[in-house]
């Protein structure tokens, strides 16, 4: 054991820009409450990478751990969270808070003490206040609802559509965004009606959008309210083409919804097929051993956000927060879901968005941008 | 259990011991705060305001006797205030002070027309319609976009300052919401043991008694209820500018909930007790923060125990500050 | 037109017997203790859990399950969150019989805080499918949709619901938790057990919460921890509504509460010419409950209590 203590301890000096040091990342989402559900599996991706990273002996001798905090979707506790890792030296990123509301509250906490942060939230405001210490590796809404409306609108053939959102900052901001391309591209919107985020019946909404009769309803919304949306739009007789954002891309989607109710509709995400590449199709099957449940939506970005840390550490001059911010927004990366770089506000500077049509079991590829 | 046993026999019982202690122990917390890090500092925060909300919503349950459970409206219209007045939302920067002042007019004005026509129910009655209040308060903030910003919220909110010294970081907010607590906690203590708190005590005991003997209970109800939104109100203000951001999440029932257990299960009707509630609940859950999911569940399976076991409360009514006051100077 | 005012109605129906469901457990409660208990929201929520928990261990797969099979298990799992809430009563309520008011109300906040907390620790926080116990027919009615897991569910509630006014006016059982609503240290007196009321209270009103938490997951097909919470508030909101304490109030207010619904997202754009969208429902039911009250203090059905039970007197 010593030997081996040495030998590492020689080859860490022989080795030219490598740290024996440890880093800290700090991961803040919600992890009780009703979104526990996509904050865990979410940081569940990314713990994934980084077993397996600190396992083949870290980046260059420096291996990862993980400060896991709860912010309970909550824009307090969020703040609360965001002191503790500014507090915290060994702290050197923060993969932080899966509801843009929080993010709102925390980004200047970040700022103040030279935090960088991968941000998850993908509302295409956060970008835009300036922040330094940012980067943003998930697509904002604005490439999320571009390839539904151009899909709708030309291979479908639509010329009415309604939109559905859940009055959050999620499903408002991108079923608006959808809604303004559809009419720019020259469809009719026919109504815009508005759910409530803890809502699960539907059935009054969709009785009211059948009596309208558009051709496609988009549902800015997540799960489970996707699928429940799906189940009853098909049982209450309504014919339109149904189209989601990425929360759908899971096989909850279906199973929840009931297979025959949600065939033929689209979900729009920025992850290609996972039988795509082997990358993805190898990663839904570690993550399944690991955690003994299948992947959640948005666990695959977590497992990306790993990918950019390990680029991050292997390029990096040092391991200060300085170091980790210059890092991350020079990173060029090939990541599970593709090639990913930052542009100087932090946004990705290609935000590849996929199509899938619901068919059968499986999610097809039928368009991507 | 909770009868109102304030009298001076009373005291040599427990001895001066127990003031003396707290005292020391609190001047000690206080006084160490500042030099810890601001992540500690922001934590005393976030207890400071709930102190201040709880020392609000108590006049209207602990004095007299009203169940509110829509008490967090009031927070928001003060947050909401703030919000509006110093932001690029509509393009006005008014100075701190001016907005707490306008924030507790606000807040006072939509406790008189909550209460009107409200006050003349009853117990479990009244509760629920201030529970709808507050639900209609939430779901109105986060559907009026043009105003609000909808759920998207307000962000960037102007730095506070007063007489043009900067309130940014939390150590600053830790001593601005100190004074404020300790002004307010002074204020509604002398407005308990004033003519207005003796008629809020004889409506809390028996109304129609209360009524028999001549006070106006509307009235005095009335002054409950906008006492209570104006202080809610001007902690909403503080912690609009503290967070530096509002959006609809952070008003939801639960936070009234929340501050209604707090005081219950601190001892209702004592300030004291709203502190120690207040360390139950906000503290307790921060300092078991690595526990994730099983901090709730012990809260829950504490909470049950603490009702069962103290009723009346940790702190019992008995034990104001004017018996802290007393058991120090000897009187 | 006519189909959609058919098939409108329909829902309406649905979401108003499994609120009625959960109200009848809200109403009872406080009809024998004038407690409001938070905590029964969640037993919507184990009925659901129990009964997935009984179709994965004894059937594994419900397509093979014969109607008998489904029947066994709906009855044991309502029947044990039955037992749940009567072992809850005599743990988190009882000591506090003599205490304030608001002390049990307290106490039933942390009850809930403690399950949701639990099952989302034992089960997972995440949503999970769950299966329909009705095939998925849909049947056109002039123009309406209705499917055949509605009425399944109408047919369940009415049948659950016309059991237990059986049992409260009809039999002894009955007359003992009656006698004990109407007032407690009276049924004392005349020797009445008043524990074994209150404990048929505890158990029955859970039961019916737990086979509304088994229509309502069947229907919509998924169940999740915090199923509870907003559906047991606005159930606790039609039992206000209909008159608290009163039983058949707690039905009319739950179709009533409902219908607003329903109406609401209906109508509420049409008749406001599109300045209040369909996101102003939850705004449109708080009114009108808050207009009930100011004009009948009691609710719709609920007698106007004693003042003595009423007040808070020297209650905390």
């Amino acid at each position: 054991m010593k030997f081996i203590v040495s030998l590492s301890f020689g080859v860490s000096l022989i080795a030219a820009p490598s740290f024996a040091k440890d880093v800290t990342i700090g991961l803040a989402g919600p992890l009780s409450g009703p979104q526990a559900y996509f904050g865990s599996t979410w940081h569940n991706g990314f713990k994934l990478y980084i077993d397996k990273l600190n396992a083949a002996g870290g980046v260059n001798g420096t291996t990862v751990k993980i400060d896991q905090e709860d912010d309970k979707a909550d824009p307090r506790e969020g703040t609360l969270v965001a002191q503790k890792f500014c507090d915290n030296e060994d702290v050197v990123i923060g993969l932080v808070n899966f509801n843009s509301g929080v993010a709102q509250s925390t980004l200047p906490i970040y700022e103040d003490c030279t935090l960088p942060t991968m941000t998850f939230g993908s509302n295409p405001a956060l970008t835009q206040q300036g922040y330094k210490y940012m980067v943003r590796p998930v697509a904002n809404d604005f490439a999320g609802a571009l390839l539904p409306a151009e899909y709708a609108l030309q291979k479908l053939g639509a010329k009415s559509a309604i939109v559905v959102n859940d009055k959050q900052v999620f499903g408002q901001g991108i079923s608006e965004i959808f809604g303004k391309n559809f009419t720019a591209g020259g469809g009719k919107l026919l109504d815009t009606l508005s759910v409530a985020p803890t809502d699960v019946d539907f059935t009054a909404v969709l009785a009211q959008i059948k009596t309208k009769n558009p051709d496609v309803i988009y549902l800015g919304a997540v799960m489970p309210q996707l699928a429940l949306f799906a189940k009853q739009m098909h049982e209450q007789g309504v014919k339109a083409t149904l189209l989601v954002p990425d929360g759908g891309y899971t096989p909850d989607y279906i199973s929840q919804a009931g297979h025959a109710n949600v065939q033929g509709s689209l979900v729009a995400v920025q992850a290609p097929p996972m039988d795509a590449s082997p990358a993805i199709a190898d990663f839904a099957k570690q993550y399944k051993e690991k955690f003994g449940s299948e992947a959640g939506p948005y666990s695959i970005y977590g497992y990306v956000q790993g990918q950019i840390l390990e680029a991050v550490l292997k390029n990096a001059k040092g391991l200060t927060r300085a170091d980790m911010n210059t890092g991350l927004h020079n990173v060029k990366v090939d990541t599970a879901i593709g090639h990913l770089e930052f542009d100087d506000v932090g946004e990705l500077k290609v935000a590849p968005s996929y199509l899938y049509k619901v068919d059968g079991d499986k999610f097809t590829l039928i368009g991507q941008k | 259990m909770s009868s109102t046993d304030t009298t001076m026999q009373s005291i040599p019982r427990t001895g001066r011991l127990v003031p003396i202690v707290v005292f020391i122990v609190a001047i000690a917390l206080i006084a160490l705060t500042p030099f810890l890090g601001n992540y500690y500092i922001r934590v005393v925060n976030g207890l400071l305001i709930y102190i201040l909300l709880g020392i609000g919503l108590n006049i209207v349950i602990g004095y007299a006797g009203l169940l509110d459970l829509g008490f967090v409206a009031f927070y928001a219209v003060g947050a909401y205030t703030y919000g509006l007045l110093a932001s690029a939302q509509l393009g006005i920067h008014l100075p701190f002070l001016l907005i707490v002042l306008i924030a507790a007019l606000l807040g006072m004005l939509v406790g008189i027309l909550l209460g009107v026509p409200v006050l003349k129910l009853r117990g479990d009655y009244l509760a629920i319609v201030t529970l709808g209040f507050g639900e209609i308060i939430r779901i109105l903030v986060n559907n009026v976009d043009w105003l609000t910003g909808g759920p998207k919220g307000i962000a960037r909110l102007d730095k506070a300052s007063i007489f043009g010294i900067e309130i940014a970081r939390p150590v600053d907010f830790y001593w601005l919401l100190l004074v404020t607590v300790f002004i307010v906690a002074t204020i509604v203590w002398r407005m308990e043991k004033s003519i207005l708190g003796k008629a809020w005590a004889a409506i809390r005991e028996d109304q129609d008694a209360a009524r028999g003997i001549g006070i106006n209970t509307t009235n005095a109800k009335l002054a409950a209820f906008a006492t209570s939104a104006t202080i809610g109100s001007i902690a909403g203000v503080i912690f609009a500018a503290s967070q530096r951001f509002v959006s609809p999440e952070s008003f939801s029932l639960q936070e009234s909930v929340l501050i209604v257990l707090m005081i219950v299960i601190g001892g209702i009707g004592n300030i004291l007790g709203i502190i120690a509630g207040a360390a139950i609940l906000i503290l307790l859950p921060e300092v078991l923060r690595e526990f994730a999911e099983w901090r709730i569940l012990f809260l829950g399976l504490l909470m049950i125990a603490l009702i069962i076991l103290r009723p009346a409360g940790i702190v019992p009514r008995s034990f104001g500050p004017e018996r802290l006051i007393r058991g120090l100077f000897g009187k | 037109m006519l189909g959609t005012i058919i098939q409108q109605t329909v829902n309406a129906l649905t979401i108003g017997s499994i609120y009625a469901l959960i109200a009848l457990g809200y109403t009872m409660v406080y009809g024998v203790l004038r407690m409001i208990n938070f905590a029964h929201g969640e037993m919507f929520m184990l009925g659901a859990y129990a009964a997935f928990l009984g179709l994965s261990i004894f059937i594994g797969d419900i397509g093979g399950a014969g109607a008998f099979a489904l029947t066994a298990i709906f009855f044991g799992a309502v029947i044990a969150v039955g037992l749940v809430g009567v072992g809850i009563e005599r743990i988190a309520y009882k000591p506090l019989r003599n205490s304030t008011r608001l002390a049990p109300m307290l106490s039933s906040l942390g009850v809930s805080l403690s399950l949701v907390t639990g099952i989302q620790i034992l089960a997972g926080p995440q949503p999970v499918g769950f299966p329909s116990f009705f095939p998925a027919t849909r049947l056109d009615v002039l123009g309406g949709t209705v499917t055949l897991v509605q009425i399944g569910i109408l047919i369940a509630a009415f049948v659950l619901m016309f059991g237990l006014y059986m049992l409260v006016n009809r039999s002894r059982a009955g007359i003992i938790v009656r006698a004990v609503s109407e007032s407690r240290p009276t049924a004392q007196l005349l020797g009445i057990n008043v524990n074994l009321a209150i404990s048929l209270v505890f158990f029955s009103g859970p039961l019916l919460g737990a086979a509304g938490g088994i229509l309502y997951a069947s229907y919509y097909g998924i169940m999740s921890p915090s199923m509870g919470a907003v559906i047991g508030l606005k159930a606790f909101t039609a039992a206000i509504l209909g008159g608290i304490g009163s039983i058949p109030g707690a039905m009319l207010g739950s179709f009533i509460l409902a219908f607003v619904e329903v109406a609401g997202t209906a109508l509420l754009p049409i008749v406001s010419g599109g300045i209040l969208g369909t996101e102003y429902r939850d705004v449109l039911s708080f009114t009108i409950l808050i207009l009930v009250l100011l004009v009948r203090p009691a609710g719709i059905l609920g007698t106007p209590v004693s003042e003595e039970s009423m007040v808070y007197k020297r209650e905390f």
